[in-house]
């Protein structure tokens, strides 16, 4: 489909100016803009409810301006956010409407070959249940589902789509797109959709086209909404991309208007408590971590981590899930608690509270060293003891990008391997000097408060904070196990 | 063509159609018996006779007019219903009928100035007067239209009542002014030719509306598949290819045909086109492919039946026709209102 320099508007002023715009084939295109853009104007230019000023429209080399309705009716199906229907049509009634364009000879019946049409596409979109319904009688989704089929019988070779899943609950709309992306595979139905949901437009076009003010900014595969500063300003709200957790697609996130602006300090607001039975680090506010902890892995906002202290025996096929129960146990809500487990003695957990170049710094760190590893062993698999892990909590009064936890993380791990190989600990397979525990886990948290910063490494203030705290505790750490051991032995 | 159950729909609504007008022929204060009436008719027709010994008062009684009156409350009630069927379809408003749009009335004022100036346009003859009472009906449907479009963008269930109300007592008045002009007499006669009645019409009045109703009826009933589409809304009937323009003129041509055609033969009979469709559509669903013509056949039968009370219930004094429709009519579009808000237009049969 060819829209070729289209003008058009409502008599005043043209609301979309000389637009150019080409649909590929099979395409599913998905037209995104703001309220007042111009998106269904452009519909209703495409569509043929609205005359266009100048410019053309056309399907395969045809121009759809000067077709008649029939015509075009045949190659063009169109579904819109709700349609009322007047008077009581049943389900069925309403779908046969659909084949209005097809009808043929003097009493324009339905042949045999529009009837299975019309109960296979009855079928693909689930309303054969309601043939005999009163259309009144279905609710949002359904009735969408009833036009959608109502549209499909059309066979149409381009679907026009304006916002139909606007009133629709999360299932319905995954359903119906979930329908035309079949139907665009097996048929190559090409869609151009307006979609209000620039999530959903991101998981299910193959294009998209951004207009505002009556333009199309910019068209493209959807990773164009990526740029997030682009879609920031068009739509004026402050938007982030992320990418979709299994799928190559992006999805937004939006930044409501400032809402927590309370500042805590974190050497006063966050506590540190250590037992026999764990060390539990709160915060009244959130803390931005990244972790891989048992429970609470990734990038989170976290109020709680707890390092659980477990027998030397302990062995389990479900870890998550006792993880789950002790974090539950203690009343700490699991959705916003890292738990960590350790053979090593928690009531032994170093502690340390510092301001670093004006920064503040919190570590936590419980080390046991039995199970030290050197990294860079390239020998045969050996059997190794599963206990003693160091476990590392760093929390920093900083406001840290995505890419500045990962920083974080590194400073963290090379201060600790700077402290292990200053303590001499070695691997006792192989009698080298060893890097870190087998099962080591570590925490990076950080307050988000002051100026954003996307470094954490060795050359910022930040990393060298975190590499020096981290590397005391260590060691700190690392010597009271030695004590704790020679004492015990 | 037709399941089995549009059939009986069509069998039914003839039969009872039958029933109107054997009744509308048989019923009156001199009663003729029904093998003379059917002899008659015969003989009138196609020249055969089937009994021998029928007084020639008969012939006159049944003939002259007692058929002619039965017949033209037939193509009145044929009208009005299928224009208001059409009407309620095309403006997917259920309490459209040509006398709530407001059709009826400017129909009427045309009428009313065709029969009081004793207008005849050259060419035209007798036709003047349903010619004119055609054209001042579709004037002010446009007029009603044009009000609608400029208080509200949409075309509301209740705007084009209220407009198609205020157009009404505008033109009543305009009549009433014109009326008041005359002296007593032709001021009772056309009071009374307004409120509406099919007697004392004659044969001339028979071939007056029915070339209208031909053609109306068939600009209307062949649109049966775009009425259907318009329940959808003008611009989604576009969508599925009606040609969404042209279909309306036809519809409103053919609607405004058949109620200035009407209302010049009989005067402004009410509700006729808002119950029987109402009725119609409870019984067949809301497919105007039988619709549009059960209408009609039950709108004929309804039109002979309130005739025959009309001029029986205060018997020997005749009450207009009008009067027998809007005394059904009026609380059937106080309910139809009511339960419409109640609804919120969902359950419109």
């Amino acid at each position: 489909m060819n829209i070729t320099g289209l003008s058009g508007g409502y008599g005043g002023p043209p609301i979309i100016e000389s637009m150019n715009l080409h649909i590929k084939q099979g395409e599913f295109f998905g037209l995104l803009g703001p309220n007042g853009s111009g998106k269904t104007t452009l519909f209703k230019l495409v569509s043929g409810s609205l005359k266009p000023e100048t410019g053309d429209v056309s399907l395969q080399g045809a121009s759809l301006l000067t077709m008649s309705p029939v015509q075009r009716a045949r190659k063009i199906a169109v579904l819109t956010q709700e349609t009322n229907v007047s008077f009581d049509f049943t389900v069925e009634e309403v779908i046969r409407l659909g084949r209005y364009a097809f009808q043929k000879g003097l009493f324009k019946m339905l042949s045999r070959e529009d009837r299975a049409l019309i109960d296979e596409i009855m079928a693909l979109t689930d309303t054969e249940r309601f043939r005999d319904t009163s259309f009144f009688r279905l609710s949002g989704g359904e009735k969408q589902r009833v036009l959608l089929a109502k549209a499909l019988v059309q066979e149409p070779e381009v679907l026009l789509l304006d916002e139909p899943t606007n009133h629709l609950d999360i299932r319905h709309t995954f359903d119906m797109l979930n329908v035309l992306k079949e139907r665009q595979k097996t048929q190559g139905l090409t869609v151009f959709a307006i979609l209000h949901d620039l999530n959903i437009a991101a998981l299910y076009c193959d294009r998209v086209g951004l207009i505002h003010e009556g333009k199309l900014q910019e068209t493209g595969p959807v990773d164009i909404m990526r740029r997030s500063e682009r879609l920031s300003s068009i739509y004026g709200v402050e938007t982030w991309t992320q990418s979709h957790p299994t799928l190559p697609r992006p999805q937004l996130l939006m930044n409501p208007k400032k809402q927590d602006e309370s500042v805590i300090s974190l050497h006063e607001s966050v506590t540190v408590e250590a037992d026999r039975n764990l060390v539990k680090i709160s915060s009244p506010k959130p803390l931005r971590t990244i972790s891989n902890g048992v429970a609470g892995e990734g990038i989170q906002w976290i109020r709680h981590i707890a390092n659980f202290h477990v027998d030397k025996q302990y062995s389990s096929r479900t870890p998550e899930a006792d993880m789950k129960a002790w974090l539950e146990k203690r009343s700490l809500p699991v959705e916003q608690s890292i738990g960590l487990m350790t053979a090593v003695k928690t009531e032994m957990a170093v502690i340390r509270k510092e301001t670093i170049n004006g920064i503040a710094f919190t570590a936590v760190v419980t080390a046991g060293t039995g199970n030290a590893v050197d990294i860079t062993y390239d020998g045969p698999e050996l059997e190794r003891e599963k206990i003693g892990t160091i476990n590392t909590f760093l929390a920093v009064d900083a406001n840290l990008t995505d890419g500045a936890l990962v920083n974080a993380c590194m400073s963290a791990v090379e201060a600790k391997v700077q402290a292990l190989r200053d303590e001499d600990v070695r691997d006792p397979q192989t009698g080298t000097p060893a890097t870190s525990t087998s099962t080591d886990a570590l925490v990076i948290a950080a307050t988000q408060q002051g100026k954003r910063t996307p470094y954490a490494g060795s050359g910022t203030p930040v990393g060298r904070g975190i590499g020096r705290i981290v590397y005391e505790a260590t060691k700190e750490a690392v010597r009271a196990d030695r004590r704790w051991k020679e004492t015990h032995a | 063509m037709f399941s089995n159950k549009a059939w009986l729909y069509y069998a039914g609504s003839l039969g009872l159609l039958a029933a109107a007008i054997t009744l509308g022929l048989f019923y009156s204060s001199v009663t003729v018996p029904v093998p003379h009436i059917v002899h008659i008719i015969l003989d009138k027709t196609i020249g055969f006779h089937l009994l021998d010994d029928v007084p020639s008062n008969q012939y006159s009684i049944i003939w002259e007019i007692r058929l002619p009156r039965v017949l033209l409350a037939l193509c009145v009630g044929a009208s009005l219903a299928l224009a208001g069927a059409a009407f309620q379809g095309l403006l997917r408003n259920p309490l459209a009928d040509p006398y709530t749009i407001g059709v009826s009335s400017g129909a009427a004022l045309g009428a009313v100035f065709v029969i009081f100036f004793q207008l005849t346009i050259v060419g035209l003859g007798a036709f003047t007067l349903p010619a004119v009472s055609i054209v001042s009906g579709f004037l002010t449907l446009m007029l009603v239209f044009g009000l609608v479009k400029l208080s509200s963008r949409s075309l509301a269930i209740e705007t084009i009542i209220l407009a198609g109300i205020i157009v009404s007592a505008f033109i009543g008045s305009i009549i009433s002014l014109i009326i008041s002009l005359g002296s007593q007499d032709e001021m009772t006669q056309i009071i009374y030719w307004l409120y509406g009645s099919v007697g004392m019409r004659g044969w001339s009045y028979v071939q007056l509306i029915v070339p209208f109703l031909i053609i109306g009826s068939v600009m209307l009933v062949t649109r049966y598949r775009d009425l259907n589409a318009l329940a959808l809304g003008e611009e989604a009937a576009g969508h599925i290819g009606v040609n969404v323009g042209r279909g309306k003129v036809f519809i409103l041509g053919g609607a405004s045909l058949l109620t200035g055609a009407a209302v010049a033969v009989s005067g402004t009979i009410g509700f006729v086109g808002l119950v029987i469709p109402h009725l119609v559509r409870l019984v067949t669903g809301p497919d105007h492919r039988h619709v549009l013509p059960i209408s009609m056949i039950i709108g004929g039968a309804f039109l002979i039946f309130a005739d025959i009370t009309a001029r029986t219930i205060i018997a020997p004094k005749e009450l207009p026709i009008g009067v027998i429709t809007a005394l059904i009519g009026a609380p059937m579009f106080a309910f139809l209102l009511i339960r419409n808000r109640i609804g919120k237009g969902k359950k419109l049969a």
